[in-house]
């Protein structure tokens, strides 16, 4: 067929369609004029008019039937007839309400459910950066091993082939020579992920993140800009004035999305910059997951956010900025990282000049669609369970579906019999019957949607902390439209295909000799049980999964920390270093520590470099002096700074030696405190008490660390993890010029949030516009980091109980339909001597086999499958008895459940009735 | 001049396509015109007439119109698209060809009578 016919076609098939009435009317017209005309031809071969037009009228043959042919040349029949099976679809359904609604429900919570997930799986692992030709944007990487000593890095780092760190922080330097010799790019931009800055506007000052960007960032990668310009090269220069480019949701927040933002000033870590732009809403930084709200040049670092070792730009060793670019077209990956590796080799040779080809890392490219993505990687597993989950849900809904509709077609056999016997096609029965499942998985399917819409906000929400700005903020789009519209299609196909197939089998002659009761009902509802022992084993499926999530949370959440974390409040305080130096840092936690312990209400107060159970450490390395002999020389440690009375304030207890104290300061000796593990591993066998320590490597005359105590075992970053072997060191003794926030812990009488204002008030005191970031009790810590298995404790309960009561649906409906199939057997039987308590057990017999078949399968399927969430999983095996049996029993008592009401019917059959019923 | 022949087999759409290249004309016009060059030999059966009309018209080879009729009243006119002209002269071609490969094989003599 050509383009052209095909184009006609389709319009002269639409305007049939649309103009229907016109149509027929014009045929009508048309067809009338005929005859008319050959009648008066026929009349004037002499005949009279009431004869010429019977005549013509004889001749034209069948006006209906022409007109049917007509419209079948015109492409109508198949939209006539499927109007026509929508319609008795729809009045079957209205029919049986309770039906319809039970069937719309279940698939409305099977579709919603996937169209939540797929859009936050779309949003969480497939959003790209909104800027054009994401596609083609590469993320620069590098991997080092364990003896490659080429400088210093800030950044997130993840694991590179075995044995290396693989990272994508560059120095500023290096970047700038591998700009300049770099032929397969249209250019490299650079920028560096800040989080918490204190950004001041209109006086409030307020924890912000933001993002450093080079000169040509906006050129390059193009964004778009809603207001003002974005960052222009000449703003990344030493004497530009300082300028920033703002959030949409920032501009909303702070400005009330105000025309004249532009031009206005705002503080970032107390540094004055011009507002020169607006960021589009959907551009939400170089960073997957992140939400940036302030950018600005990388030329401003060294005032907003200073460094001991000076501008990092000139540090040409320390290994900072974040490096992408955008290939030109055409260019393969190949062809792109081979050039970049000389590029790279060439400039960290012309750069750090002092280094090695030792020491030189190894340089490769990664896609760079959505940024700098360290996040992926971690939510990629529970992504695919909970879509997986989901999927369970819908194919069990599909299922009780298919069931439903087979019981009715099996019900509606004489009429299909009897439509087949005078001539209907098979195909033409088969569609009728997968329209009404088509009819059903719409009106399901638009219902998900909605609830889908409704859910794409609720389940982002279970990941989130109450303290934290949102992050992910998933968006309805055409895709996810899609997608609910092929899951209902692909619903409707899977609902419909068994009924319709066993509707038009087996012989039309037994069909309509049937009866309505058939004696040998047992045999012919084989499909139906099939689908019941498919569902029950899906539900297995779901409930084995829910009770090993649930079981993994209660384990993390009941078992010892080691730690008391009732009743303390968290806070963190980051005074900016653009005002602050290290030593007036410590002087000022020093000052804000007296004063906030000493608040009413407040029991014990401290304060530490790192909060506990947050995913947070600091590790180094440290080797005993003088080392004891035959044991490990120096080991790699867990550190954490801590203030006076921190045991006391976690009931950490002290299990020799003393604590950290108040005399613990700069001026005294270096002490620390170390927990057992280490104990146990450093000094085997020995008193740790009066020994002492230096980091690796220190330079001779470095003062030693004397060991002071020994704390018992507690968890540190993680509750999933083992106590770590752990160095307490007084903060004031520290002297880590890198340090960001700490975190200071008070531990309270009473309620917290009455002491939270006061805290907020002594601190204003102290710095009026230094912010209380991340508020928050170490119990909603903790749950924090249980984020995860909370949320999969929570949507595989709900999707299980959801399983569980349509189980149960499918089952009491297989079940009173083989009851009310057989009800004249039943009859026979009873009259025949057969005790009510008798036919009871006859078909709960039934029911506990086909749960029993179900429940074997799923566990079968359990088996294979629970093994790949194992490493989700806590203090227990992925096959873990218990729960199996549990949720087998669970599984067969509610099956049981459902068939002992059409069991009970079956047993209060009246014989004489029954038998009559015939 | 003996019984009217009946129109063979997927014919009707070149001979309606020709009847229309030559003017405008209605249904019933298409249908006198056919026998009218055929001198009366060949019939077309009225009631394939109309779906063979809806399904050319579907295709996009002819287009219609409601005018006036001789008597004054109103009718639906069809009228060749260009598509449909090059529909015809391919129906046209294939069907010359057809005949001539036909006529062949029927003026066939056996062989050895040659």
């Amino acid at each position: 067929m050509t383009p052209s016919m095909m184009r006609a076609k389709v319009r002269s098939w639409l305007r049939s369609l649309f103009r229907r009435t016109r149509m027929e009317e014009s045929m009508d017209a048309e067809l009338q004029f005929h005859i008319e005309s050959y009648a008066q031809d026929l009349m004037r071969g002499g005949l009279s008019s009431e004869e010429a037009l019977r005549r013509a009228r004889v001749e034209f043959g069948g006006i209906e039937m022409q007109k049917e042919e007509c419209r079948e040349s015109l492409g109508l029949r198949l939209w006539d007839e499927t109007r026509g099976d929508i319609t008795y679809a729809w009045r079957v359904l209205r029919k049986s309400p309770v039906f319809t609604v039970v069937a719309v429900t279940s698939l409305a919570l099977g579709i919603g459910a996937n169209t939540a997930i797929f859009t936050l799986a779309k949003e969480v692992l497939f959003r790209n950066m909104a800027v054009p030709h994401a596609d083609r944007l590469r993320m620069f990487w590098w991997a080092r091993g364990p003896n490659t000593k080429a400088g210093p890095a800030w950044g997130s780092f993840s694991r590179g082939r075995p044995g290396e760190m693989a990272g994508t922080p560059f120095p500023y330097a290096l970047y700038q020579q591998m700009r300049a010799h770099n032929p397969v790019f249209d250019d490299l931009v650079a920028f560096k992920d800040l989080y918490k800055l204190t950004v001041t506007a209109d006086g409030q000052a307020e924890p912000v993140d933001g993002m450093l960007v080079s000169g040509n960032f906006y050129q390059v990668l193009a964004p778009r800009v809603i207001a003002g310009r974005g960052i222009n090269p000449t703003d990344d220069t030493a004497d530009a004035p300082g300028v920033v480019v703002i959030s949409d949701a920032f501009w909303a927040r702070r400005f009330g999305r105000s025309a004249d933002v532009l031009g206005r000033t705002i503080q970032l870590n107390r540094v004055p910059v011009t507002i020169v732009g607006v960021n589009a809403p959907e551009f939400r930084g170089a960073k997957a997951g992140g939400a940036p709200e302030v950018f600005f040049p990388i030329h401003l670092q060294p005032q907003v956010i200073p460094n001991p070792r000076g501008p990092l730009m000139s540090a040409n060793s320390f290994w900072w900025l974040i490096v992408e670019g955008r290939l030109k077209p055409g260019v393969t990956d190949a062809a792109a990282e081979a050039a970049m590796q000389v590029a790279f080799n060439s400039a960290f040779h012309a750069t750090i000049p002092d280094k090695t080809e030792k020491d030189r890392p190894r340089f490769f490219l990664a896609p760079g669609s959505r940024g700098l993505d360290v996040q992926t990687d971690d939510f990629k597993l529970p992504i695919y369970v909970l879509l997986a989950v989901a999927g369970v849900v819908l194919l069990i809904a599909c299922a009780n579906l298919a069931n439903l509709l087979v019981a009715r077609a099996a019900a509606r056999r004489r009429e299909i019999s009897l439509r087949l016997a005078i001539g209907a096609g098979a195909w033409r029965v088969i569609r009728q019957v997968l329209t009404e499942a088509m009819l059903l998985a719409l009106l399901g399917g638009g219902l998900g949607l909605l609830l889908g819409y409704w859910g794409r906000n609720l389940i982002p929400r279970l990941f989130e902390d109450s303290w934290s700005p949102r992050s992910i903020e998933p968006q309805m789009d055409w895709t996810v439209f899609f997608f609910a519209v092929a899951a209902t299609v692909l619903t409707g196909i899977l609902c419909g295909v068994a009924p319709a197939w066993r509707s038009t089998r087996g012989d039309v002659n037994a069909g309509l000799k049937e009866s309505g009761q058939m004696s040998t009902g047992r045999s012919k509802a084989t499909l139906g049980k099939f689908l019941v022992v498919f569902q029950v084993s899906l539900s297995l499926l779901l409930v084995v999964g829910a009770g090993l999530f649930l079981r993994t949370l209660i384990n993390l959440r009941t078992m010892s920390y080691g730690l008391n974390p009732e009743r303390i409040l968290l806070f963190a305080l980051d005074p900016p270093k653009s005002q602050y130096s290290t030593e007036q840092r410590a002087a000022l936690f020093q000052r804000i520590s007296e004063r906030v312990d000493a608040l009413p209400g407040v029991q014990s107060g401290t304060l530490s470099g790192e909060a506990l159970l947050a995913n947070n450490m600091d590790d180094n390395c440290y080797e005993p002096i003088p080392k004891p002999a035959g044991l490990p020389v120096q080991e790699h440690v867990f550190v954490n700074t801590i203030g006076p009375r921190f045991f006391e304030t976690f009931a950490i207890p002290i299990i020799a030696g003393r604590s950290v104290n108040a005399h613990d300061t700069q001026n005294a000796p270096l002490v620390a405190v170390i927990n057992q593990r280490m104990a146990k591993e450093i000094f085997p066998g020995a008193n740790p008490v009066g020994r002492t320590l230096t980091e690796c490597g220190a330079a001779a005359g470095t003062p030693r660390i004397e060991i002071v105590g020994v704390s018992a075992d507690a968890k540190y970053s993680s509750i999933r993890q083992d106590v770590p072997a752990t160095l307490y060191l007084p903060y004031l003794q520290s002297h880590d010029e890198d340090a960001g926030a700490m975190t200071f812990e008070l531990k309270t009488a009473a309620s917290m949030g009455s002491i939270v204002a006061e805290v907020r008030r002594a601190v204003r005191s102290i710095d009026k516009d230094l912010p209380l970031l991340d508020v928050r009790s170490q119990t909603q810590q903790i749950d924090a980091t249980l984020t995860q298995e909370r949320v999969f404790a929570t949507l595989t309960t709900t999707f299980g109980i959801l399983a569980l009561i349509l189980a149960s649906i499918g089952i009491y409906g297989i079940m009173a339909y083989t009851v009310s199939q057989r009800t004249n057997e039943i009859g026979i039987r009873m009259a025949l001597g057969a005790r009510a308590g008798q036919v009871l057990s006859m078909v709960l017999r039934e029911t506990s086999l086909l749960a029993f078949t179900g429940v074997v399968a799923g566990i079968v399927a359990a088996f294979g499958l629970t093994r790949l969430v194992a490493s989700m999983l806590y203090g227990l095996k992925p096959n873990d008895p218990l729960t199996y049996g549990a949720a087998a029993l669970l599984l067969l008592g509610v099956a049981l459940t459902a068939g002992f009401m059409p069991a009970r019917g079956a047993a209060r059959i009246d014989p004489m009735q029954a038998l009559r019923h015939e | 001049m003996g019984k009217p022949l009946e129109v063979l087999q997927g014919t009707l759409d070149m001979l309606i396509l020709k009847a229309a290249s030559l003017g405008p004309l209605h249904g019933y016009g298409i249908l006198l015109r056919i026998q009218q060059i055929s001198n009366g030999r060949l019939e077309i059966l009225q009631g394939s007439l109309y779906p063979a009309l809806y399904r050319l018209e579907h295709q996009g080879w002819i287009t219609s119109e409601w005018g006036e009729s001789e008597n004054k009243r109103k009718a639906k006119y069809y009228r060749l698209t260009a598509a449909g002209k090059r529909q015809l002269q391919a129906e046209k071609e294939k069907w010359s060809l057809m005949s001539e490969v036909i006529d062949g094989i029927l003026s066939a003599v056996p062989e050895e009578a040659r």
